[in-house]
């Protein structure tokens, strides 16, 4: 079959926008099936937190599998088995077995790892930054794209939205399946599918740089999908009197407000990722390794140092975030924002600009292992903020309790000169 | 992957168009952050109307 590697990036990144699309879209419709199956806060609550319940331990098998059986079968199967369970709960009665569907349906967010793993089976070295942040970045924007555009098409007939997403998501699956590709070269194919076995596992899991890449990919994607669902309730509460002072009315307009502030947060921390991905080409190819502690020899030590950089400016914009808080400006929380939502890019685009070219062999055990255990902190941070006596500090704590000493880590692990990989609990030598 | 040497090989044609999406992708962030920006000023004064 003929193809080309721009092809492939297309399908792998239409294939993940839809399946971003389909994790959201229940969240979309969640006031339409509180009001059709009369459901208090707390069972939203539920509803909205099933969405990331898969998420952990899927990612981890859907890397594996797409080492094991290649990208185009898994993504396809993802595809396929969602967009069926999405068509089985358009015609469902029972809450109970909708919510369970949707839980199956929520599955479609795993995909992430697939396509990270067939992009990294495609391009060079040189290009893997960009092409990793296009494919992500622009597939993340269906989330968004879900949020703003499902409503105003279905309106509350979240049924028949649930069928069409099914129904094109198996038309996706035939594409995929059909044009996709899972190597560049049957040699790449080969050795990574060979690697694909439990002691390959083990090994990528007890690197000292593969826990320091997860945990970072837990400070920028973790935190984001965190920020997602804890940004319009904090501005709701936190800066309830400046909103209303902006003539916002009722709970409706708090919540347009409120979610228009929280928006800045998820559009810059996905659109900006691609130009995350060519910062980290961009380090790479000019030589800048301007950090201290962290290697400079080896032959992508300027990407460790962009990953650094982006690391520390989180960190930096989360007591940001505090110190506007505290001093009541709406209009500077808005603005850290901002920067929170850039810097957060940089985290996300630039770990998975690293993770193909650390682990060359196992791409998608990898990706599983970074991108999957670290989606928990989707679930950590919210209850770190929610506990806190002043609303505002809790981006202080997790700062200067979580992220300092993630960030210390990050460099004591990216300090090797030669081969960081080889540096682990238990296994001493590459596999 | 091949071990190429990134500071002296080309990009190649696709990058060009990569790179115009990621700035495109970037605008429209841009633009989303500044309506967001101008809500805070100006509360009532923007396309989505008023509440």
């Amino acid at each position: 079959m003929g193809t080309h590697k721009v092809e492939q990036l297309v399908i792998a990144t239409v294939g993940f926008f839809w399946c971003f699309l389909m994790w959201f879209s229940t969240a979309a419709f969640s006031p339409s099936i509180a009001a059709n199956y009369h459901l208090t806060i707390k069972d939203l609550g539920l509803l909205a937190s099933s969405a990331i319940w898969m998420a952990p331990v899927g990612r981890i098998i859907a890397g594996w599998c797409s080492d094991r059986f290649g990208a185009p079968r898994t993504f396809a199967a993802i595809l396929a088995g969602c967009g069926l369970m999405s068509i089985a709960s358009a015609y469902t009665t029972s809450y109970e077995l909708l919510f369970a569907e949707r839980v199956i349906v929520a599955i479609a967010g795993v995909s992430f790892v697939v396509g990270i793993q067939h992009v990294a089976q495609w391009f060079d070295s040189h290009e893997i930054g960009t092409a990793e942040g296009l494919y992500a970045g622009t597939g993340n924007v269906g989330a968004g794209v879900g949020a703003l555009l499902l409503p105003r098409i279905f309106g509350t007939n979240y049924q028949t939205a649930f069928l069409w997403l099914g129904v094109i998501a198996l038309v996706v699956a035939a594409w995929y399946l059909l044009r996709g590709a899972a190597a560049k070269t049957s040699e790449r194919r080969n050795a990574v599918r060979r690697r694909s076995d439990a002691h390959g596992t083990i090994f990528v899991w007890t690197r000292f740089i593969a826990i320091a890449l997860m945990l970072a990919y837990a400070m920028s994607f973790g935190l984001e999908i965190a920020m997602n669902a804890w940004l319009p309730g904090y501005f709701t509460r936190g800066f309830h009197d400046e909103i209303l002072a902006l003539g916002f009315t009722g709970v409706a307009g708090v919540q347009i407000a409120a979610g228009s502030f929280a928006a800045v947060e998820s559009f810059n921390a996905s659109l900006f990722r691609p130009f995350s991905g060519f910062m980290s080409d961009l380090f790479q190819r000019r030589g800048w390794t301007p950090l201290p502690f962290i290697a400079k020899e080896l032959p992508y030590a300027p990407r460790l140092h962009w990953l650094g950089i982006a690391l520390i400016l989180i960190t930096l914009a989360m007591i940001g975030l505090t110190l506007a808080g505290l001093y009541g400006s709406l209009h500077w929380s808005v603005t850290v924002l901002v920067a929170f939502g850039i810097f957060l890019s940089f985290g996300t685009g630039g770990t998975f600009a690293l993770v193909p070219l650390l682990f060359p062999d196992r791409p998608g055990i990898a990706a599983g292992f970074i991108g999957g255990v670290s989606t928990a902190g989707g679930i950590v941070y919210p209850l770190i903020f929610a506990d806190s006596a002043n609303i505002h500090m809790g981006y202080l704590f997790v700062a200067v309790y979580l992220f300092v000493p993630i960030v210390l880590f990050y460099f004591w692990a990216a300090r090797y000169e030669r081969h960081p990989e080889e540096h682990g609990l238990f296994i001493a030598q590459r596999a | 992957m091949n071990p190429v040497n990134i500071r002296v090989v080309p990009h190649e044609p696709w990058y060009r168009y990569g790179v115009a999406c990621l700035v495109l992708e970037m605008a429209i962030a841009i633009a989303v952050s500044a309506y967001s920006l101008y809500m805070t000023f100006n509360g009532l004064g923007g396309f989505l109307g008023k509440h």
